[in-house]
């Protein structure tokens, strides 16, 4: 019989006793809370270029990252060995944090109990180990069936040659094409001062091209993605067309595109990768650290309505598959569905142990970080609106003047001032209701609050975009986001 | 003894290095190449002048790449356990050998390598004080640095500061006999500002100064600084979109630089992918333009004898005289596009003063004297995303900043954008200064160009 609590235990070399002397050890200096966040990641990686997949590797990450709270406040540190005096020796130096320093006024007090097999053994139905072959849990988002650090290597070769072959025959204006297929598979055990015992493995497959087009001594460039917390089973027929397809998709009109002139005007977000307006305009303004500090221009506005009311906005970490997709967050909460707006109305904050306990409300499974070298911090999952009633067409008909826009690269929001920018790589004019000349490489720039209140129309089409978004906020973290296709009445476009 | 100090390699993991060019070569690898990287970083936060963020991070790692029967892989580790290696090295052995041939692949000549990295300290980026520096005083440098009870009642609503410092070590072997090192020590203090005005908005700003030696470091004005940066902004007013004259701090002109050394990379070239291909040898940029690659500047941030395959880093010309001297181009590019190899990539950048022809030189070249001689435009102080195209150099960055005339401040802009192509951009170039920061490792000062487009 298969024994989760074994194989995670065995895995880190440590004891129920050594987990509870640990975090102990981390409260005893005046600390209120003490977590352990063990992680055992192998990255692959394999690369095509010029032809031939003739480079990869794979890299092993090891550790345990101890916190411990004093009310507010965070001390952390980090092992990569999970020997009892390295580890011992990690608790020591977080918990400086009681020690030193002014204190704040006090948040609630999160606590500590012992371990006990009792308190976790409603977890342990929701996780299992990647080397485990069996049907999913009801709560088990990431089901997988092809564990990639037990795959062959050799296998994906001949993948990856295919799909570049397909891109080459796409389009006769391909000079070049990379393909990079890289997995990644986490074992990860949670132990926290409130006897918390969690596991989870955590699967994900990114498969990425960038492929250079020629045409008349003119060059461009496109790059696709596509990743899901899954196992090597991703790799099929069907996402081999779906990638190869939209890579050579819409070259015409790069090649044709130009700058348009610059300026306010109404800018249609085309459904799914347009999602990047909600993680930048308000996502990152919603995630509670930023509002626990003051720093949020959304900060104290939990309440106020804020934009129509056909305008729902979540953040869901319970979508199958899904790159933000999480059984537990990082600090062992349940992965859940959150609505940060709800019929035009400001709902919920994104939620750490911390905000939550600082706002006298339940943890939303935020609590996310880069691996054991990082704190928890709030972070987005998949970031999306729900669909509304209109039709695509009848949004872009209902333009005078503006742009149309449907692919992106990055984006950046400034937390206090609210101003959210995003690098549309491609997109059309609006003229009277129709897409005429494609644009490229333009920049919007908007502001958050302004940005929900200027949505004047939702499309009937919500899509989640399967791309490889990371988000950045001084630690990578996976998400995706998602939307129907909306009209922003005002928003300034770069241009000349 | 050296060895002692926490975050230094150690000899004991020296030898586990060793041991793996060895092993790896005994279990069928023809060539080996081995980086071991160690750090530990101290940090500690502060939140409103209160502690708030205690950090200890020591990291340690062992990267491998792996030649064998004509193919290569890279690997890395940080289970710095010898009894593990074995395994590690046979499956990266058995990974590299399910790759296909490729013949560009090498560890570079040994007589392009780095011969004189021998102690870490070569450069003087170690600073002799770092193992003394307690806690305590990590803690008093963070709470002494706060201005938050000074201006709390002006405006100021959150003040995030965090002191930091670091010890990096990394030491480079390959099985030609390959051994360079390079150790430094980093000392940090950033802090964000938030301060409201009365209306209820919300303006930020952002200061921070780093340097190799805890006594270079000037923390005592991040704070103010970072304060004064976020009152500036209150107010902001809109222009109308047009064509201005851009002056680009210096604190945020590096981010124009970066595409330029990018396209210069033969990563991009080869594959097509940047709009410098072909430009070796040729005039692409205004002739008073010329940018260095000085990366053996003996105490300033960045300075590294070596490149990642411990190829050694020399002094050259990148750019000089608005004419394109040099690509960079590692071993495996080299091969493949058959040229000569140079070093992988630029890395001290330091850009020339430099007045175009025509105008005349202030007798300083400060921000402020070069907002003089341009006279009216935007200080551009801050980006606020954007990106640029690699293959064409066309961009469009989100700015914040100023409206200046007659060379004064007049008031804050935002929500703005800047648009257009590099190469056209560089090439309306109008003065570069000579008051690049000094924490930065590359070395860009103010910069003045001409008839920019933005829209707001």
């Amino acid at each position: 019989m298969f024994n989760p609590e074994s194989y995670y235990l065995d895995l880190f070399q440590v004891t129920p006793g050594t987990l509870e002397e640990l975090t102990g050890l981390g409260i005893k200096k005046g600390g209120s809370y003490c977590d352990l966040f063990f992680e055992n990641t192998t990255y692959h990686e394999l690369l095509l270029r010029d032809g031939i997949v003739s480079s990869g590797g794979f890299h092993i990450d090891y550790g345990i990252g101890i916190r411990v709270l004093k009310d507010d406040r965070t001390g952390y540190a980090y092992s990569e060995s999970t020997d009892a005096r390295s580890m011992r020796d990690a608790v020591k130096a977080a918990s400086m944090i009681a020690q030193g320093g002014r204190c704040r006024p006090a948040g609630a007090d999160l606590g500590h109990r012992p371990y006990s097999a009792a308190a976790s053994e409603a977890k342990r139905e929701w996780t299992r180990p990647g080397s485990k072959v069996g049907p999913a849990t009801p709560n088990d988002y990431y089901p997988f069936e092809r564990d990639w650090r037990a795959a062959e290597t050799s296998g994906f070769v001949p993948y990856m040659e295919k799909l570049q072959r397909k891109i080459s025959a796409g389009d006769p204006r391909v000079l070049k094409v990379i393909v990079s297929l890289s997995s990644q598979v986490s074992d990860i055990m949670m132990y926290n001062s409130l006897g918390e015992l969690t596991f989870d493995t955590r699967p994900m497959g990114t498969i990425a091209v960038s492929v250079v087009f020629g045409q008349d001594g003119k060059v461009e460039n496109k790059t696709v993605s596509r990743s899901f917390r899954t196992g090597a089973e991703m790799l099929t027929e069907g996402l081999l067309d779906d990638i190869a397809g939209e890579a050579v998709k819409g070259i015409d009109e790069r090649f044709a595109a130009k700058r348009p002139k610059g300026g306010k005007m109404p800018v249609v977000m085309g459904a799914g990768a347009s999602g990047i307006l909600l993680h930048e305009a308000m996502g990152h303004a919603f995630e509670a650290d930023f509002n626990r500090k003051g720093q949020s221009i959304f900060s104290g506005r939990i309440g106020e309505k804020v934009c129509r009311e056909e305008i729902s906005i979540v953040d869901d970490g319970t979508i199958p598959g899904n790159r933000g997709a999480v059984n537990f967050d990082d600090e062992g909460v349940p992965g859940q569905n959150t609505f940060m707006v709800r019929n035009g109305v400001l709902e919920s904050y994104l939620h750490d142990r911390i905000s939550a306990a600082h706002f006298g409300v339940a943890p939303t499974g935020n609590g996310r970080r880069e691996s054991f070298r990082y704190a928890p911090i709030p972070r987005m999952r998949a970031t999306y609106m729900l669909g509304g009633k209109s039709t695509k067409e009848d949004i872009i008909a209902s333009v005078k003047k503006g742009i149309y826009v449907d692919q992106f690269s990055n984006g950046q929001v400034q937390i206090g001032e609210g101003d959210f920018t995003f690098f549309v790589k491609s997109g059309f004019l609006i003229e009277d209701g129709r897409l005429t000349m494609p644009v490229k490489d333009i920049n919007i720039i908007g502001n958050g609050p302004q940005a929900l209140a200027d949505i004047t129309a939702v499309g009937n089409d919500p899509k989640v975009d399967d791309g490889a978004w990371t988000c950045g906020k001084g630690q990578s973290c996976p998400v995706s986001c998602g939307i129907p296709t909306v009209l922003v009445n005002n928003l300034t476009v770069g241009g000349e | 003894m050296e060895e002692n100090i926490t975050g230094m390699l150690s000899a004991e993991e020296i030898r586990i290095a060793d041991k793996c060019v060895e092993k790896a070569l005994a279990l069928g690898a023809s060539k080996v190449r081995v980086t071991l990287n160690k750090s530990l970083m101290e940090l500690f936060g502060t939140l409103d002048g209160v502690l708030d963020k205690v950090s200890h991070c020591l990291d340690r790692s062992m990267s491998v790449c792996l030649f064998a029967d004509g193919k290569y892989g890279s690997f890395s580790t940080n289970r710095l356990v010898e009894s593990e290696l074995d395994d590690f090295l046979a499956k990266s052995i058995a990974t590299v050998r399910m790759l296909a041939e490729d013949p560009c692949r090498d560890l570079p000549d040994p007589e392009r390598t780095a011969k004189d990295a021998k102690t870490g300290k070569e450069l003087g980026l170690y600073d002799p004080s770092y193992p003394s520096l307690t806690s305590s005083e990590r803690l008093k440098m963070a709470m002494d640095a706060s201005v938050f009870e000074r201006h709390k009642g002006e405006g100021l609503i959150s003040e995030e500061g965090e002191y930091s410092d670091s010890i990096y070590d990394t030491l480079t072997l390959d099985s030609n006999g390959l051994c360079c090192r390079h150790t430094e020590t980093s000392f940090e203090y950033g802090v964000e500002s938030t301060v409201k005005d009365a209306d209820g908005n919300r303006y930020s700003g952002y200061w921070w100064d780093s340097k190799p030696k805890l006594e270079d470091l000037q923390i005592a004005t991040c704070s103010e600084t970072a304060y004064q940066r976020a009152m500036a902004q209150i107010g902001p007013k809109k222009i109308p979109s047009g064509k201005y004259t851009m002056v680009l701090d210096s604190e945020n002109s590096s981010r124009l630089v970066t595409p330029l050394t990018s396209a210069l990379g033969a990563f991009a070239l080869q594959q097509k992918n940047s709009f410098l291909l072909d430009t070796l040898g040729k005039k692409v940029f205004p002739e008073w333009m010329t940018l260095k690659d000085m990366p053996l500047a003996i105490g300033q941030p960045g300075s590294k004898l070596f490149d990642s395959e411990g190829v050694a880093a020399r002094e050259t010309p990148v750019i000089q005289n608005g004419v394109v001297k040099e690509y960079f181009v590692n071993t495996y590019m080299s091969r493949k596009m058959g040229i000569a190899p140079t070093i992988e990539d630029v890395i001290r950048p330091v850009l020339e003063p430099c007045v175009a022809p025509g105008m005349d030189k202030p007798s300083r070249m400060d921000r402020d004297a070069l907002m003089a001689l341009a006279g009216d435009g935007i200080l551009v102080t801050g980006f606020n995303g954007g990106n640029s195209n690699s293959a064409t150099g066309d961009f469009s960055f989100g700015v914040e900043g100023f409206l200046f005339k007659d060379g004064k401040i007049v008031h804050p802009v935002r929500e703005t954008l800047i648009t257009g192509n590099l190469l056209t951009l560089w090439n309306n170039l109008l003065a570069a200064g000579d008051d690049a920061r000094t924490c930065k490792s590359k070395v860009i000062p103010t910069l003045v160009f001409k008839d920019v487009d933005f829209s707001a």
